[in-house]
């Protein structure tokens, strides 16, 4: 019986998506009641996610069943929770979207509905196969869903990318799953945790190799240089709503089977791709800063970004490898980060987008502080908070990416890192110097009290008080709840 | 008395986010502009009566902030802070009386939010609050030069974002790298000043966790070299932007290597020694030059101002006790000084439209009292006896004698650079030929005297009677010097 309550929050999102896919294509229910069933589905999931969350001993779900394709742990549930907030606030932030874009129906929710139970599928999964198929879920409603504009040729042909490179990559992690499994003969994690801590690395390259395709599926995912050629067009391309819930809850799920794959049952041999990560990331860096550079659309540049955040996460990732204790919980704890500055950035920019023509280039911004001095405001915290400046939550997040670097002796990745944060200042505070260096002729406009603007209110009193809070005020967690939460989850994976 | 300081730091802040909140009218804005900056002076001046100069770090407050990487609330003040700090509070209410007709709420905001960034800076003894006041005071000059300042301000206030955020980045770094050492050692956390003294780096390491910290402050002062940011960004701000940027933020980059970089980096810095020494020289002589040769009077100001913080800078580092006095000194007479004349130059600016020598002329002649303000502050810039500018060069000289006849000889000599620059402007604007431009100006009235006022009879009183000030710091610097020699055994 307890076991199903920890199956719950899974099924209660799967169940949710066939049900919006049933009643969708009935004209008589209204968008807006679609929306809220699909609100409904993932609240309650969220809800018996966060009390069927407390210090559980990692076990397999149903494991007579599913054998062990699927684990309990704390590291997952927070991952799911961070999947249905991310969803919750995908389809709350962008109402006023859904509402001016004739072009979105039923089937836009059931396909959102579906990721998230493809990613939390993903968290939970602990067998190669099973990773194989809840990325393949969870990958396939966001192709429909960047191709979800019909009539706009941008976003056909970033559908047609992502879905083109994106099914080539699937190739490479059956490739990578079908070596483990002749190296080690079972796509079982724990078999295959067994099987890396029993051998000498020389005596597995059979297994490296599949591992190491493994790797590139992931580097493709999240983004990394050189497979970004994908990143700029695919967000550009999809509808805002979209882009802002794969850019905040898409990318997260990837690293969340990263983590799982990279410490646990390749934790003895992780130090191996130490140095093909330094490469990376400083490649990451590097290109997605130039990338982010030279964009005018502020969509792009926060694609362009995206990337440059990726890079910053392999940091803490190759730290991991390197033996560094921090490393963990700081990447952890810099996802948690990212997700929300990111979900607020995209929030406010889909909410200005949804009721007008522009296409959001900087240019549009001008006098922007003028008109709308309050969202004005919350952008420019949520700018802060990527750039990482100080009194923001994006500040401890790159703190700890960077002890973490220093701690596993990388000190010129970190300095490295340190110096793309600095050039990012300058892409971020373009936009804040955009909003606020100019005169607006339009007339001020009244702060609109929408869900949208008071959850995107909320999220900027988040990033402020993550960076600054303490937690010496009682009943209000401040930036310590956020890294005790990233803490318990690392320590319950081992 | 143990959140002394902390309301100090907080009320301007805590004044902006209540009115910001309620939206308040511009009136109640300024009533709550004017509330906090006499609050502030009210506290600073209990602060001045308890305080005991035989003291070290004085109204501590220690409060665990982020427990979980060791970063504290740490505030204190002592002999150094407490002059940048009742500069910070006479300054602010002296500004708030220039923009008395200012009816733009962004400006009011910002300056309530800059009062509470650099006073936090000054006061704040772990790094990583320093670090945050650091940025943070960062933001409202960016905005104020960007959105009401003029000429290329965009670019301009861009410019000196960037800039000073590089310095402030090698900075973390080298601040980052410093708690890590820390925790290695110690197994905690902990970014206090009075733990991150204990720790000893080999030379190398040290030689570049100094750099980055010095290179901070090399943008903030600015050193020669480091100072492409300076003249556009004084050009471009808006009047009380400029005097803050000038009086305190400029002070600021020499407060950090007196508090960081001698408590951290004691023996390594005897190695930057002589390099900063010359770069303060040379710093001396260029910035003259170029003041000699600029037309706008901001900009002339500005490397004035240039030139005034490299001899502070040579001052400090030239580590003997006449050349810190004097250098203490003359951050306060120097801030008071280029106050009053930045001041006068955005009133020069609300009259004449303009700032350039070229087009002003026989201002003495139509605004008397306008004319002796402006040449009381230029002549006690460039270090008239008398006012405290002179008393203060004075010293460091002596200091710089002390030490090195050919520094001292320098040193004196780049000084009548000044002399030069400040007599041909002041003959040009206010003696030649008056223009078209400078008929039918009004003079000064009375709330701008009243500005003005308190500043000038500062400024005597520093040069007449040095002894007033003297007590309050002089058993800390010496104790501090003290300190000092031993650690690197002179220069």
């Amino acid at each position: 019986m307890h076991e199903i309550l920890f199956a719950l929050p899974m099924a209660i999102v799967a169940i949710g998506a066939f049900v919006l896919m049933i009643v969708s294509p009935s004209k008589k229910i209204k968008l807006g009641t679609i929306n809220l069933i699909a609100l409904l589905f993932l609240t309650l999931s969220f809800v018996v996610n966060y009390f069927t969350f407390n210090n559980n001993t990692p076990h397999f779900l149903f494991a007579n069943i599913f054998r062990n394709s699927f684990i309990i742990d704390d590291f997952a549930h927070i991952f799911d929770l961070i999947f249905s907030a991310g969803a919750i606030l995908t389809l709350l932030i962008n109402n006023n979207y859904l509402k001016n874009r004739k072009y979105f129906n039923g089937e836009y929710f059931a396909l959102v509905l579906l990721s998230v139970f493809g990613m939390m599928m993903l968290s939970h999964a602990h067998e190669l196969l099973t990773v194989f198929i809840a990325l393949e879920i969870a990958s396939i409603s966001i192709y429909a869903l960047v191709g979800y504009h019909k009539n706009k040729r941008a976003s056909q042909e970033a559908m047609m990318k992502y879905l083109v490179l994106g099914s080539l990559n699937g190739l490479f992690f059956m490739l990578g799953t079908a070596m483990i499994y002749g190296a080690v003969g079972s796509t079982s994690l724990t078999d295959i945790s067994i099987y890396t801590h029993a051998h000498n690395i020389q005596d597995m390259k059979l297994l490296m190799v599949g591992a190491s395709f493994l790797m590139v599926t992931i580097l493709f995912k999240i983004g990394a240089v050189p497979f970004h050629s994908w990143v700029i067009d695919v967000y550009h391309g999809a509808p805002y709503p979209v882009t802002m819930f794969m850019a905040s809850t898409f990318k997260i799920a990837i690293f969340a089977i990263t983590l799982r794959l990279y410490l646990v049952d390749f934790y003895s041999v992780n130090s191996f791709w130490t140095q093909m990560l330094q490469a990376i990331t400083i490649m990451t860096l590097i290109g997605g800063s130039w990338i982010a550079i030279n964009q005018k659309l502020i969509k792009r540049m926060l694609a362009g970004s995206s990337i440059v955040h990726s890079g910053y996460l392999l940091i803490a990732l190759s730290s991991i490898g390197l033996n560094s204790e921090l490393a963990a919980p700081a990447l952890m704890f810099y996802l948690i980060v990212y997700f929300i500055s990111a979900v607020g950035a995209f929030g406010i920019l889909s909410f200005i987008a949804s009721d007008s023509k522009y296409q959001m280039s900087y240019e549009d911004f001008k006098g922007f502080a003028d008109t709308r001095p309050y969202m004005a405001l919350m952008m420019s915290i949520f700018m802060l908070s990527l750039a990482g400046f100080p009194s923001t939550i994006g500040f401890l997040g790159k703190f700890y990416i960077f002890t973490s670097a220093i701690e596993s002796g990388q000190i010129l990745l970190a300095g490295l890192g340190i110096l793309i944060a600095f050039i990012s200042v300058y892409y971020y505070f373009k936009l804040i110097a955009m909003m606020y260096f100019y005169k607006s002729d339009q007339e001020r406009k009244r702060f609109p009290i929408t869900r949208s603007t008071i959850l995107i209110a909320i999220m900027a009193l988040i990033v402020i008080w993550g960076g600054i809070g303490t937690t010496l005020i009682p009943f209000i967690p401040g930036a310590d709840g956020f890294i005790e939460i990233a803490k318990g989850a690392i320590n319950s994976l081992s | 008395m143990s959140h002394l300081l902390t309301s100090i730091i907080f009320l301007p802040l805590l004044t902006a986010i209540l009115l910001g909140t309620f939206r308040a009218p511009i009136k109640l804005l300024k009533l709550g502009a004017a509330f906090s900056s006499l609050g502030t002076i009210v506290l600073v001046i209990f602060l001045l009566l308890h305080f005991n100069p035989h003291q070290g770090m004085q109204f501590v407050q220690n409060s665990p902030w982020i427990y979980n990487s060791g970063i504290s609330y740490i505030v204190g003040v002592d002999y150094l802070s407490l002059v940048i700090l009742s500069l910070i509070t006479l300054l602010i209410p002296l500004l708030y009386l220039y923009m008395y007709k200012e009816n733009r709420k962004g400006y009011w905001y910002n300056m309530m939010l800059l009062q509470t960034g650099v006073t936090g800076a000054v006061l704040s003894l772990d790094m990583i609050l320093f670090y945050l006041f650091w940025e943070t005071m960062l933001l409202p000059i960016f905005i104020m030069i960007g959105k009401y300042g003029n000429g290329m301000k965009q670019y301009n206030s861009m410019k000196i974002l960037l800039m000073t955020i590089l310095g402030s980045m090698s900075m973390l770094f080298s601040i980052l790298y410093i708690g890590y050492v820390y925790f290695d050692i110690h197994g905690v956390w902990s970014f206090a000043l009075t733990d991150l003294t204990t720790l000893s780096f080999n030379a190398k390491t040290s030689i570049w966790l100094a750099s980055g910290f010095l290179l901070a402050f090399a943008i903030k002062i600015p050193l020669v070299g480091f100072h492409t940011w300076m003249a556009p960004a004084y050009g471009s701000a808006p009047t009380p932007a400029v005097v803050i940027l000038s009086s305190i933020m400029a002070k600021l980059g020499i407060y950090g290597i007196w508090r960081f970089g001698f408590s951290l980096f004691d023996a390594t810095l005897a190695y930057y020694t002589s390099t900063i020494i010359v770069l303060a020289l040379i710093g001396l002589l260029y910035y003259a030059i170029r003041a000699v040769t600029e037309d706008n009077l901001r900009k002339m100001f500005a490397y004035s101002s240039g030139s005034h913080l490299s001899l502070i800078a040579l001052g400090i580092f030239v580590t003997n006790i006449y050349a810190w006095g004097g250098a203490l000194y003359l951050i306060a007479a120097h801030a008071l000084a280029s106050a009053g004349i930045f001041i006068l130059i955005g009133l020069t600016y609300k009259r004449f439209a303009t700032v350039n020598i070229s087009e002003l002329g026989g201002i003495a002649s139509v605004a008397p009292k306008f004319a002796f303000f402006f040449a009381f502050f230029s002549l006690s810039i460039a270090g008239l006896p008398g006012t405290g500018g002179f008393i203060s060069e004075l010293l460091i000289i002596i200091g710089a004698f002390k030490s090195n006849f050919w520094i001292g000889v320098f040193t004196a000599t780049t000084m009548l650079a000044a002399m030069t620059y400040i007599f041909w402007m002041l003959q040009r604007t206010l003696f030649s030929q008056a223009n078209n431009a400078c008929f039918e100006i009004e003079d000064l009235n009375t709330r701008e005297i009243l500005i003005l006022l308190p500043l000038t009879l500062l400024i005597l009183l520093m040069g007449i009677a040095p002894s007033l000030f003297t007590p309050l710091v002089e058993p800390g610097l010496s104790r501090a010097l003290e300190n000092i020699l031993t650690q690197i055994g002179g220069l």
